[in-house]
């Protein structure tokens, strides 16, 4: 195992008698990018809170290049975050903002102003550095708070919700962008959210956590395709997987992309509703074993009667039990 | 840590605030005065038993609960009043607010002493006006039946912008939305008032009721400098008579003890408006 | 035009009749400044038209102390009283911002007790104590029961700035290395400093107005605060009439207020407003 990067081993945080974080084990390698992905309350922002020092930790360690770091003050650890509100010091122009954390760390003047320029001209802020935070649109306070976060030369670069303070249009420009930019950057970076757009548009691997216990750490293929359970399998994919009975003890799941209509020898099934999305129809089925989704081009009106079919290999199979899925 | 920055505060309030009344639970179970040579010497509950059978005690009180009330009902309504109106769309509203402010911000003394000359027998303008209304003048601070009255309305003048303001920050708490939806809906301006706006007021009214009460049943100052407790000790408030016994007859065995009966009023006064309020959200909980 | 009209005609009659009542008597006060004693006894309309005079406030600037001594004495007790009361509250505002709920209510709530209690209630054994640590005819050892009894509403109004800072702020400063000291004075209190004007203004204007401790504590005609001064004017002559010199010390007296008013009167109405909604 290598030492470079960050470790964390069975990190856990208790608020009174409520569990938060159960057992989080997780690792990620400089420039590697990690996304922390599932429902609110899940953990997620706990587990950057931890990592960063701004909360106390219940069990575990945290290493961060070989350096145990579990019970560091925040200050000490060079870890950078983007906040979700961007934490930008409202009564700071851009500059001071940039500056303060060097100055209190004691980086003399002239190696000041060359980084401060360096990150300036990385992220294309030049002349605003007079500006106040509350005179910047929504994608320049979020490219500050990263300039600031780089400034720290951190060993660990946490974002949280880094998109959701923008608006749609200007997340999809954004998405690849500060994904390429941390690539370069070098350092490992997690980042929380619980957009799963935003998890596979800018990380390399995804966590998915759910009731403070990490569910699946995995490539966004992995975890769409192989799912190891049914929270992960309904967590991921618009529209929604399809839930079908399957023999006892079994529940089966298939993607709503893998049926297909067929004209003779599959299931039968009648239209109920449809939804027009553009390119292709979401179509809603009723069969004889359950209700199905599935995307189609076909022009159809409801009411019809159909054929579904899918490989059985595209089958997902859970335990009824457990939620664990079955080889 | 977060705990070590509070420390010192608290250690200030603490001495300001519960040494006295440790202090006073003691001292009223000594005798402490001129006669002892104001050496402390235990007296068993001889303080007490005096404070209980003091007719001036339970005059003082009765007189003090008497000002206390009208003040604060007056207040109140003045100031709800004043409340709604600077609510309003006003022009020039900070200079309108600092005027209104303006009595609150004087001191009690410095007014007092205003009012003394305003209700002057009989060269005062309130008398001036009384005359040229071919009225005779009238001994406002001199009648034994009517001059606490006075000493209400200057009391009234100086603390209902308090109230105002108080009651304002409430009024500005409520969202312009719901108002609308109930004017939406038909509801004229005074159900708007009783269905939604008194209502919706009541935490803010329960507060500055709960503290001009507390402030009323301390009344020194205003009358001190206004009436000096006259005519006949008409005027004179419980506060007044613990500060004559602290000063002038030099008993503080029996001041601590008037101190801590006046005290006991506060606090009995106070659990009742809690109490009231408490009633009334259960009662109102109750109705269908 | 004729609806915007309608509307005004019920807010200007109150309007004017509550200015009235704020300012008459304030008025009379100054009117009565400017008149000859002779004149403050003249009946009927033709006496507005002599005994107008300066003399009054000559009388009370040249008295012994001088009016403006007292005026001294009052902004120096304020001075002194909110700067230690910012001093002990603002770290006790952060301190009690961080405790968890319950104990930051349970003290909020013996704070808010303590900022309605009659505090004239203690005079008795803070006289004493003064007395004890010869602290009596001490202009500035009033500061500190002065700090104590504003101490209440103040970390209470402080404490409810500090809650409505968003805590991502410290966060970030904490993260980039900022110590407690630095995070307060470079990144909360520049934040707060509305907050913190508000709290100094009505913590001043306790200090400036406050009368029964200040009577019992000093003694010493020089040292005398503007409250005190003017109830011992008023206690000196109880039936004499120099009425026009008591209305020229109102006016002196008042008249520092009156521009404190003026120019922080916004920093007054939020102070007093953020204590109700938070408190």
């Amino acid at each position: 195992m290598t030492t470079a990067g960050l470790h964390c081993e069975q990190l856990s945080r208790r608020v009174g008698d409520r569990l938060l974080l159960d057992g989080l084990s997780l690792s990620v390698a400089p420039g590697e990018s990690l996304a922390l992905l599932g429902p609110s309350g899940c953990g997620k922002t706990t587990t950057l809170r931890l990592l960063a020092g701004l909360d106390p930790v219940s069990g575990g360690r945290i290493r961060l290049d070989g350096e145990d770091v579990t019970h560091s003050p925040a200050g000490e650890r060079q870890v950078a975050m983007v906040f979700q509100s961007y934490a930008l010091y409202p009564h700071l122009s851009v500059l001071a903002n940039l500056e303060l954390g060097l100055e209190v760390r004691r980086v003399p003047a002239p190696e000041r102003r060359r980084r401060i320029a360096e990150v300036l001209a990385l992220l294309q802020l030049e002349g605003l550095e007079r500006r106040r935070p509350a005179q910047l649109s929504g994608g320049q306070r979020q490219r500050v708070a990263l300039a600031r976060a780089l400034l720290r030369q951190p060993r660990l670069m946490l974002l949280d919700e880094p998109m959701s303070n923008l608006d749609a249009q200007l997340r999809d420009q954004l998405r690849p962008e500060l994904r390429a930019l941390l690539h370069r950057a070098g350092h490992p970076v997690i980042h929380v959210t619980h957009d799963q757009q935003e998890a596979m548009g800018l990380a390399d691997r995804i966590a998915v956590l759910e009731g403070g216990v990490l569910q699946q750490v995995g490539t966004p293929q992995e975890l769409y395709h192989r799912p190891a359970n049914l929270f992960v399998a309904r967590f991921l994919g618009r529209p929604g997987i399809n839930l079908l009975a399957g023999e006892a003890g079994v529940q089966l799941a298939i993607r709503p992309e893998q049926l297909r209509l067929v004209e003779s020898g599959g299931l039968p099934a009648r239209l109920l509703r449809r939804e027009w999305q553009g390119s292709q129809q979401l179509l809603w089925l009723d069969t004889s074993r359950g209700e199905l989704l599935l995307l189609a081009a076909a022009d159809l009106t409801p009411g019809e009667q159909l054929q579904v079919t899918w490989k059985p290999e595209d089958e997902l199979r859970f335990s009824s039990a457990s939620g664990e899925r079955l080889a | 840590m977060a705990i070590l920055l509070l420390l010192p505060a608290l250690a200030l309030v603490a001495g300001v605030f519960l040494w006295p009344l440790l202090r006073y639970g003691w001292l009223s179970l000594q005798a402490s005065s001129v006669l002892t040579g104001l050496v402390p010497v235990p007296n068993g509950g001889a303080n007490w038993q005096r404070l209980l059978a003091d007719g001036r005690f339970w005059q003082d009180a009765a007189q003090t609960l008497r000002f206390a009330g009208l003040s604060l009902a007056l207040e109140l309504l003045l100031g709800l009043a004043l409340a709604l109106l600077l609510h309003r769309p006003l022009p020039r509203r900070g200079l309108v607010r600092a005027v209104v402010l303006l009595p609150w911000a004087l001191p009690t003394t410095v007014m007092a002493l205003g009012w003394r000359w305003i209700l002057n027998d009989p060269f005062g303008p309130l008398n001036g006006l009384l005359q040229s209304l071919g009225l005779p003048a009238y001994g406002f601070l001199s009648q034994p039946a009517t001059t606490w009255l006075f000493t209400v309305l200057a009391d009234v003048w100086k603390t209902t912008p308090f109230v105002a303001l108080l009651l304002l920050a409430g009024l500005q708490a409520i969202p312009s939305e719901l108002e609308e939806a109930l004017r939406l809906e038909g509801a004229g301006p005074w159900q708007r008032l009783r269905r939604l706006t008194l209502p919706l007021l009541a935490p803010y009214l329960l507060l500055a009721a709960l503290f001009r009460l507390a402030q009323a049943l301390g009344v020194f100052d205003l009358i001190q400098v206004l009436t000096g407790s006259g005519p006949a000790s008409s005027t004179e408030s419980l506060a007044l008579y613990a500060y004559l016994n602290a000063m002038r007859f030099l008993d503080f065995g029996y001041a601590a003890t008037l101190m801590l009966g006046m005290f006991a009023v506060v606090l009995g006064l106070s659990a009742l408006v809690l109490l009231a309020q408490a009633l009334r959200r259960r009662l109102a909980e109750m109705a269908p | 035009m004729r609806s915007a009209a309608r509307g005004a005609m019920p807010t200007a009659l109150p309007l004017l009749a509550a200015l009235t009542w704020s300012l008459l008597p304030l008025l009379w006060q100054l009117l009565t400044s400017l008149r000859t004693p002779e004149a403050l006894v003249l009946q009927g309309p033709s006496a507005w038209l002599q005994g107008w005079t300066l003399a009054n406030y000559r009388q009370v600037l040249q008295g012994d102390p001088p009016f403006w001594r007292y005026l001294f004495n009052s902004c120096l007790v304020g001075a002194a009283s909110t700067g230690l009361t910012l001093l002990l509250a603002i770290p006790a505002a952060y301190g009690l911002q961080r405790q968890r709920p319950a104990l930051r209510g349970g003290i909020s709530l013996l704070l808010l007790a303590a900022a309605m209690f009659p505090y004239v209630l203690l005079f008795l054994a803070l006289l004493e104590l003064a007395r004890a640590l010869s602290w009596g005819n001490q202009l500035l050892a009033l500061a500190l029961p002065y700090a104590g009894l504003s101490l209440p509403l103040a970390v209470l109004l402080l404490r409810a700035a500090f809650a409505d800072l968003p805590a991502e702020l410290e966060d970030a400063a904490r993260l980039e290395g900022l110590n407690l000291w630095q995070r307060l004075h470079r990144v909360l209190l520049p934040l707060l400093a509305p907050a913190i004007a508000s709290t100094a203004i009505l913590v001043f204007l306790f200090s400036w107005n406050e009368y029964p401790i200040a009577l019992t504590w000093i003694s010493r005609n020089d040292l005398l605060t503007l409250p005190v001064a003017m109830a011992r004017i008023a206690g000196s002559s109880v039936y004499a009439v120099p009425y026009g010199a008591f209305a020229a010390a109102t006016v002196l007296g008042g008249l520092p207020l009156l521009a404190l008013v003026l120019v922080f009167q916004r920093q007054i109405v939020s102070g007093l407003t953020q204590g109700a909604v938070k408190g």
